[in-house]
């Protein structure tokens, strides 16, 4: 057994152990990446004279403990956030990907609820032939986290919106529910999602644009899917804009045979959107 | 004829001015639906903290709803109370406020640090037990209980790996800790018994050197036992090993809330509750009932 060291002061052993046990390259890598922490162990060789060997296990089977539960424990953090996207990897593949995102992503928060909200973009920023897609889906996926934990107050009450006077219209915004989130994919992502909860085996799908609009009710989360011509209007809206001037710029946008659409399906469009609580109050434009 | 002097009742001794809530379970999501369709009889319910902090949305509306019909009490993993980070004061007033929603009886974490340098791993580090720690974790619970407003109450953590430096053996460094800070004791007995394993130490030193008078709360749980070592992973039934540390920590006068964990492979409610309750049925056969 090598000579004890010096117990090194509290922040600096602090630091090597965290250090030695968020490694990605393992325990005995990190020993030696941790080297210049002056902790007295440059090799794991010398680990015992900071870690004592346990009654049947050595030192660095000890540290290794820690080392594993930190990925393992973030890995099924990831893991909660994102099913669909770990069933289109397959296991093996997701917990690649979950360890590259917990080492380029340490967390720094107290809480855990908020870890996996940069996995979009991570998945974004790869090259593989699933990433555009799994990024999307990833995209849904924690839209649905950020609906849970946003507030979903009461829908809109239908006196407020009989209390309306026919010339006020125009002029009415609509406030949207904070648990509400519109996206807009390059991909099916909805579908597959779907597919997915019903315990299909869905694959890869092939590029086609689409629309969803992700909201809370009570303790039940819901997944719209929207057309291309509501999905403008509806984000037009929770943006502020007043009625009259979202229907004027969807007017000025849209094609005639669109425009037909948009007439013949706006109040269907209005009663799915009021009656699943997308909005929460409404205000009149001065 | 002298006065007929009627025994009172028995009542448990409310422990640091917190009451004793008998026996309970941990809170759990796969659990949310049941709680809240059945509301079955339980005790209390422990709270994870750290899940119903940085949300406003259902968790929350959740836990106010338990709140009206169960007694809580709060449990966290990240107060970091060894760290050498400063510490995270405004986690604690989060605390604090979370405590004033939803009336919960008392807040504990664990004895170690979860990171260092702004970063948290979420796991329970063990601490140097030396001097220097000892000075620094007794002068951070002080400044936690100042502001959550009420006196913190620490864990024994399970541990995997001992620093060669240390200077004191855990039981003497949880009890300096608890009696130069005023804090309770959050004795969990799963990681007492993982611990010896780990370590090679008798459990029932570790029950004979704490100041049991400051436990307000016991937990129990199972645990996977490697061979080699064992994991605090948890699973399954209590384990016998673990009821029997319960029932030598009850003879010695640690008569506290309890509290089942249960995070692997979680059953119905029903079986968690059925299993916690053996504390009870064990606290009435040693009675003679």
């Amino acid at each position: 057994m090598s000579k004890p060291a010096a117990m090194p002061e509290l922040e600096r052993a602090q630091t090597w152990l965290l250090s030695v046990t968020t490694d990605p390259a393992g325990v005995s890598a990190g020993i030696r990446h941790a080297a210049s922490l002056g902790v007295g162990v440059l090799e794991a060789s010398e680990l015992e004279r900071l870690v004592t060997p346990g009654p049947r296990l050595t030192a660095l089977e000890r540290v290794a403990i820690y080392h594993e539960g930190y990925f393992a424990r973030l890995v099924e953090c990831l893991l909660d956030d994102y099913p669909a996207v770990a069933h289109l990897l397959g296991a093996d593949a997701f917990e690649r990907l979950a360890r590259e995102y917990i080492t380029a992503t340490p967390s720094r928060s107290p809480s855990l609820n908020a870890y996996g909200r940069a996995m979009p973009d991570f998945l974004r920023a790869r090259s593989e032939p699933w990433s555009a897609f799994a990024a999307e889906l990833a995209e849904l996926e924690w839209a649905l986290v950020e609906s849970i934990h946003s507030e979903a107050p009461s829908p809109l009450a239908p006196a407020a919106l009989s209390a309306v006077r026919a010339d006020d219209w125009p002029h009415v915004r609509f406030a949207p529910s904070p648990a509400l989130r519109l996206l807009a994919f390059r991909y099916p992502v909805n579908p597959f999602y779907q597919a997915f909860r019903s315990g299909a085996e869905p694959v890869l799908p092939p590029p086609e644009p689409s629309h969803v609009a992700v909201h809370r009710e009570g303790m039940t989360l819901f997944r719209h899917d929207l057309t291309p011509l509501a999905a403008r209007l509806l984000t037009t809206l929770t943006r502020g804009t007043p009625l009259g001037a979202a229907l004027a710029t969807l007017e000025r946008d849209s094609s005639p045979s669109e425009l037909a659409l948009v007439q013949s399906h706006l109040s269907d469009w209005f009663g799915t959107w009021l009656s699943a609580g997308f909005f929460t109050a409404l205000t009149l434009s001065p | 004829m002298a006065a007929r002097v009627e025994t009172p009742r028995r009542t448990p001794a409310p422990r640091f001015g917190l009451p004793n809530l008998g026996v309970g379970v941990g809170l759990r999501t796969t659990h949310y639906e049941h709680l809240l369709s059945e509301w079955p009889e339980v005790a209390w319910l422990e709270v994870l903290s750290d899940n119903y902090l940085h949300t406003r949305g259902r968790p929350l509306e959740i836990l106010d709803r338990l709140a009206e019909r169960y007694p809580l009490a709060m449990h966290g993993v990240s107060l970091n109370i060894g760290s050498t980070d400063p510490l995270d004061l405004e986690y604690v007033r989060e605390l604090r406020a979370l405590r004033e929603r939803i009336g919960a009886r008392w807040v504990s974490d664990h004895l170690c640090f979860t990171g260092v340098s702004g970063r948290n791993t979420h796991d329970l580090l063990p601490l140097p037990l030396t001097e220097e720690a000892l000075r620094h974790v007794v002068r951070r619970v002080k400044a936690v209980a100042d502001v959550l407003g009420e006196r913190l109450v620490l864990e024994n953590p399970s541990t995997y790996l001992e620093f060669a430096g240390s200077a004191l053996p855990e039981w003497e460094f949880l009890t300096a800790v608890a009696v130069e800070a005023d804090a309770g004791i959050l004795l969990d007995l799963n990681n007492v018994i993982v611990s010896a394993k780990n370590h090679g130490f008798d459990p029932e030193t570790y029950l004979r050197a704490l100041p049991l008078e400051r436990v307000v709360q016991m937990h129990v749980a199972g645990h996977t036992d490697h061979g080699t070592h064992a994991i605090d992973t948890h699973i399954g039934p209590v384990p016998d090993a673990v009821w029997s540390l319960y029932d030598r920590a009850r003879e010695l006068g640690a008569d506290a809330s309890v509290l089942l964990e249960w995070d692997a492979e979680i059953p119905a409610f029903e079986v968690v509750h059925r299993d916690a309750l053996r504390a009870e049925a064990r606290v009435a056969r040693a009675a003679g009932f």
